[in-house]
């Protein structure tokens, strides 16, 4: 072994891997990507006289708090599952995946029932542009990760992860954590703002 | 660099003028800029050709160079920009205006309301472009707004161009020193036929721009024309009716048809009560939906049969004031 | 002195399958850079002959040619894919080909994610392309498609959007690729301050495209679903507003065009260099520019915006014009390479000195604009095309140019005539000065870009005429260019392994590298390890082929 590989595996038992560190630029990639939705979510907002606009009702935050609440905790999970995975422990790793991959599924469930409440169609307007694109394209990486993790868990589940090499584990768990804190962006913009605090004229 | 001072247009306004001197600067930094590098490179490949094996010197650089280079850099940013801020500083400077305009931008024509005077110029796409005139020594004030799509509000002469962007209205002023003409145009791009959106600006002295005033008072839409009846066929092609008056008779509902000839171009007709109700956008009497052309819609009409006789307005919507005309109820 | 022993691995033998096959389904980066470069000169030959149109219909007033409805999706087609299938994927090319061979690794970080984004691109590039076949035409609202003009499209902006979004999708995999490559690859002895200067452009550009491309792609998914579904986020009566969509677009626009130089710059200060026969003046100092360049570039957009009137204009002119300064220390430093160095003028050199020649002329063209005032006076005049082709083609087809004439021997084994290389410098430089030049002069005039005619009475009939004639003379450089690689490629492989004494590790292994790039990789204990070699009498010679 030369010592170029040497040296790339003695970084991969320090968890800077090169599929670890891609997925990291990829998140940093994606947080831009939502970024410039936020951004026009501010300008909307500054440039509006009331916020949420006039004729636009703003849906109970009840089933959106349960929903946020169980991606948060799905997201505790799934560290517990990569911290077994580094001591070894591949039998732990698989069962909070599936715990996580479980309330992952309850969230997009709940999403896709939410939005059959929503009493404003995607063509009345600004907010409601906001509304359905960013939690659109946000529940299409839900879904993205969802399938993630479930690969994942079929490597795991077939023995294919150590404790040395599980960078997909690793991985996921960073595309996950991504995932849940634009989640719990978009409860804060779409739901405790304009039900706590909305901006009148 | 010496053909390119020799282009420089001198501002047929008193802003125009700043930003010229403004131009000056410019030209004398990037001039020397241009020929410091220029300079050096060449004489560097004149000087520095390969003649012979011997190794040149191996020099590396050093901090003392780096920093050297950065200083030069920002002594000379240091000297461009307060010159650009003072110059941006006096455009924006507002003066109290003699002249107030509106202008409306739209596919692919201008349109320019004198709020003081109650007149109107507009120009007709690909027909003729507007014809606006301005007295000289004054400052003027525009409100520049924009119909449907990013415009830009440019005449060179003036050395100043601003953009017309929908739902956010500009304002600007500037003071024409010069009497001429200038020919101006759109420089936002807007779609297919904005190369043809042109239009024309006169600088004239305070008297003639009376007269001009006076003219198109008399002008405006005062014709009269004799009824129609209650079928009403018109006709838009090249942004223009073809008629600009109608007359119905009172009490009766109308059967109307409208002919659109602009391909891809939307069309609608409107009732207004009077032409200051169209421009404040209250007081609409009737209208139909906005259809692209080429393509023809009839319409039964029963608003027309509460009008009492008397004079009011009709218009494209989509173009206004440079498609409309007289509606007499008779 | 030694040469350590590196990577004495077997590869397993590539397997054998057809030669299309082959190609369709490497993953071997040299091979990627190879289709990259053939792939962006396809489309640089369509955006070239689109340009050719348009010059042929702007040299007289009048319609000739083209209609107006023809022009809008002439210059749209041309500006997108100059910039998105031409000039960015060359240089990603040159980056896939020698990132790997310069820092002495195998491959990419990873090879197949690497083809991937190749194959993406060909496939975006067609589809924006297919907008000429498709009902209502291509896409005609430039390549900034500015909302809401963008909204009233037909078909051909939804097929721009589509290639767009694929391409960027392409350029951020691409991008990542690069970056871990770069960060995790090196060889032994390859410290990062060691590393050449080609390596670090492309490092900075793909920091630029991983930060900067996602905002775009938001961009193009807010325009589809307004055109599409409804919504209404460019939309001033429903709420949104066009300005929107120019913040967004300029926001990665402008990175944008750093992507599109930094790594010929890394080209022209790996080139300049080696004819010198100096190293790299102030090494530091340029990759200091580099990263200042990239983290400023986030600052600027709205300079495209000035005349909107709803910009911070001070901000952004102060911000504009600072760029300027760390531009200036790489100019400084090239400059300095050259002193009392000794200069061979080949052809790869002959480019590179045409594109600080030239380049220096955009940028300072980019300077006049940036003070708000001036800008007044001339943005989205012919000012704005002459400033942007004097950078771009001035600038990045000039350093591409000498990146061709430099590496296609290691590429091919083949050297280019240096005959006809001339003849291609020299015929380009002329036709390219005759085509852009007077640009300047019509800008001031106060003719506006984006138009398929204008008035034949604003004087600006003989500058047209002008720079239509320097358009055909580009071609014919073109031509030439185009022989010289053909006949060339028909010779047998004789080149070197350096035949130009260079200073990097791709110079240390033979040309063309074989499938696993060194058979021994000299001893790194400086930027130019291969300069160290030659010098201590240990050429790393290769084993021929
Ligand atoms: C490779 C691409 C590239 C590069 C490198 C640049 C570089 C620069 N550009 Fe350019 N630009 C474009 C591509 C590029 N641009 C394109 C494509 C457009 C048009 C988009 C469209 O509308 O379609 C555009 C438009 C554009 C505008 C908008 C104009 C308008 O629409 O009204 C402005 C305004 O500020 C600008 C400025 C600059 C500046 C200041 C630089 C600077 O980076 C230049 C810095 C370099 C130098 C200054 C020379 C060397 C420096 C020295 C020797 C030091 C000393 C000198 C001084 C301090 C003066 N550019
Ligand atoms: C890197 C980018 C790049 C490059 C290299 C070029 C190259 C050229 N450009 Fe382009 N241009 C843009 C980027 C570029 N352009 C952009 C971004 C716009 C703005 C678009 C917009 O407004 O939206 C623009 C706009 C633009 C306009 C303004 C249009 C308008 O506003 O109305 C014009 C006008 O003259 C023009 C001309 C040319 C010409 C003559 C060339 C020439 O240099 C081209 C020369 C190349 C060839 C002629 C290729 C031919 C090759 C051969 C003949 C080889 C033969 C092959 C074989 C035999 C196999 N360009
Ligand atoms: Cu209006 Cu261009
Ligand atoms: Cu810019």
């Amino acid at each position: 072994m030369s010592t170029a590989e040497m040296a790339g595996d003695e970084r991969a038992v320090r968890g800077t891997s090169s599929p670890v560190l891609g997925m990291v630029l990829f998140v940093a990639s994606e947080a831009m990507f939502f970024a410039a939705f936020f951004a026009i979510y501010a300008m909307s907002y500054s440039s509006q006289p009331s916020w949420p606009p006039k004729g636009v009702t703003v849906p109970s935050i009840g089933v959106p708090s349960v929903m946020t609440g169980l991606i948060v905790a799905s997201s505790f999970f799934l560290q517990l599952g990569v911290r077994a995975i580094r001591r070894g422990d591949g039998r732990r790793l698989s069962l909070w995946l599936a715990t996580t991959l479980l309330l992952g599924a309850t969230f997009v469930a709940l999403q896709l029932f939410g939005y059959s409440q929503i009493e404003f169609g995607i063509r009345s307007g600004i907010y409601a542009s906001l509304f359905y694109v960013m939690t659109g394209v946000a529940l299409a990486h839900v879904v993205g990760g969802v399938v993630f993790l479930l690969l994942v868990l079929v490597r795991s589940a077939t023995g294919h992860l150590t404790m040395v090499r599980h960078e997909p584990a690793e991985a996921a768990a960073i595309y996950w954590h991504f995932v849940v804190i634009v989640s719990v962006a978009l409860y804060v913009v779409f739901y405790l703002l304009v039900s706590v605090q909305p901006k009148g004229p | 660099m010496l053909l390119l001072s020799a282009c420089a247009q001198q501002g047929a306004t008193d802003q125009g003028k700043e930003v010229h001197r403004l131009y000056g600067v410019i030209m004398g930094l990037g001039a020397f800029v241009f020929v410091l590098v220029e300079g050096l490179l060449i004489f560097s490949i004149i000087r520095f050709r390969k003649r012979d094996e011997t190794p040149p010197p191996q020099v590396f650089g050093s901090n003392r160079a780096l920093l050297g280079f950065f200083a030069f850099g920002a002594v000379l940013v240091a000297v461009l920009f307060p010159f650009g801020e003072r110059t941006l500083s006096d455009l924006q400077k507002q003066e109290p205006p003699l002249v107030a305009l509106r202008i409306e931008a739209f596919q692919w024509e201008w349109t320019a309301f004198y709020l003081n005077e109650g007149i109107f110029t507009t120009g007709r796409t690909l027909k003729q472009p507007m014809v606006m005139e301005l007295p000289v020594a004054e400052p003027i004030h525009i409100t520049l707004v924009s119909r449907d799509v990013m415009h830009g509000f440019y005449i060179p002469a003036f050395l100043f161009m601003r953009n017309a962007i929908p739902g956010h209205p500009t304002t600007f002023t500037f003071t024409p020193n010069k009497i001429g003409t200038y020919p101006a145009q759109c420089t936002e791009f807007c779609g297919l036929w904005h190369s043809r959106m042109t239009f024309v600006v006169k600088v004239v002295s305070p008297t003639d721009y009376a007269d001009w005033v006076k003219r198109k008072t008399l002008k405006g839409i005062g014709g009269t024309c004799s009824p129609h009846g209650s079928d009403v066929h018109l006709v838009a092609k090249n942004t223009t009716w073809n008629t600009s008056c109608i007359a119905i008779p009172a009490g009766q509902a109308l059967s109307l048809t409208v002919a659109n000839e602009d391909e891809g171009v939307k069309h609608n007709f409107a009732i207004w009560k009077s032409i200051q109700d169209a421009i404040a956008k209250k007081g609409q009497i009737y209208q139909t939906g906005p259809f692209p052309g080429v393509a023809t819609h009839t319409y039964s009409v029963t608003a027309t049969a509460q009008l009492q006789p008397g004079r009011y307005y009709f218009q494209c919507n989509v173009h206004g004031v440079a498609m409309a005309g007289a509606f007499i109820v008779k | 002195m030694a040469v350590t022993e590196a990577r004495p691995k077997p590869l397993a033998p590539e397997p054998r399958r057809g030669r299309v096959l082959t190609w369709l389904t490497t993953t071997d980066h040299k091979k990627i850079g190879i289709l990259y470069l053939v792939n962006s000169f396809a489309f640089f030959v369509i955006a070239g002959i689109l340009a050719l149109l348009m010059r042929s219909e702007l040299a007289r007033p009048g319609t000739q040619f083209l209609s107006a409805r023809a022009y809008n999706q002439v210059f749209t087609e041309h500006g997108t894919l100059m910039i998105f299938l031409v000039i960015f994927p060359t240089l990603a090319g040159f980056g896939n080909y020698f990132v790997p061979l310069q820092i002495g690794a195998l491959d990419m970080a990873f090879p197949r994610v690497n083809a991937l984004s190749f194959w993406l691109l060909p496939v975006g590039g067609l589809t924006i392309v297919s907008g000429f076949v498709a009902k209502g035409g291509a896409a005609a609202g430039g390549w900034t498609s500015f909302a809401p003009l963008s909204e009233q499209l037909g078909t051909g902006e939804d097929l721009w959007i589509a290639g767009l979004l694929l391409v960027g999708a392409a350029s951020i995999l691409g991008a990542i690729n690069f970056i871990v490559t770069i960060l995790r690859m090196r060889a032994p002895g390859m410290s990062m301050m060691r590393m050449p200067i080609f390596c670090w452009s492309t490092l900075a550009t793909s920091l630029l495209v991983v930060l900067a491309t996602p905002v775009i792609t938001a961009g193009l998914v807010m325009l589809f679903t307004d055109r599409n579904l409804g919504t209404s986020f460019f939309s001033a009566a429903k709420g949104g507003s066009p300005l929107y969509w120019q913040h967004v677009f300029w926001f990665f626009g402008h990175p944008e065009v750093y992507m599109l130089i930094l790594a010929a710059w890394g080209i022209v200060s790996e080139i300049l260099p080696v004819f010198s026969g100096k190293p790299l003046f102030g090494y530091r100092g340029v990759v200091l520019a580099f990263l200042l360049i990239t983290a400023l570039s986030f600052s600027v957009w709205a300079h495209h915006m000035f005349v909107t009137g709803a910009v911070e204009l001070p901000f952004f002119s102060i911000t504009t014009e600072m760029i300027s300064i760390p531009t200036g220390v790489l100019f400084f430093n090239w400059l300095a390479t050259l002193w009392k160095g000794k200069l061979r003028f080949e052809p790869p050199m002959l480019f590179a000195l045409g594109f600080v020649a030239m380049f220096l002329i955009g940028g300072i063209d980019g300077v006049w604009m940036a003070s708000p005032a001036m800008d007044f006076a001339i943005h989205d005049t012919y000012w704005v095309v002459a400033h942007f082709h004097y950078v771009l083609f001035g600038g990045t087809v000039f350093g591409i140019m000498a990146g061709v004439y430099y590496w296609f021997p290691k590429i091919t084994g083949r050297m280019l005539s240096r005959r006809l290389g001339l003849w291609h410098f020299w015929l380009q430089l002329v036709g390219f000065n005759l085509t852009f030049f007077p640009m300047h002069m019509l800008g001031l005039q106060g003719m506006p870009r984006r138009v398929a005619d204008y008035a034949p009475d604003r004087g600006w009939n003989t500058l047209n005429l002008l720079s239509s004639i320097g358009a055909f003379v580009i071609a014919a450089a073109m031509v030439v260019f185009a022989v010289n690689v053909i006949l060339t490629l028909r010779k047998p492989r004789t080149a070197p392994a350096d035949p130009w004494s260079g200073n990097t590790l791709e110079w240390a292994t033979t040309s063309p590298p074989p499938p696993h790039n060194f058979d021994r990789l000299p001893v790194i204990g400086s930027a130019r390890p291969v300069y160290d070699a030659r010098l201590a009498g240990t050429v790393a010679e290769g084993d021929g082929s």
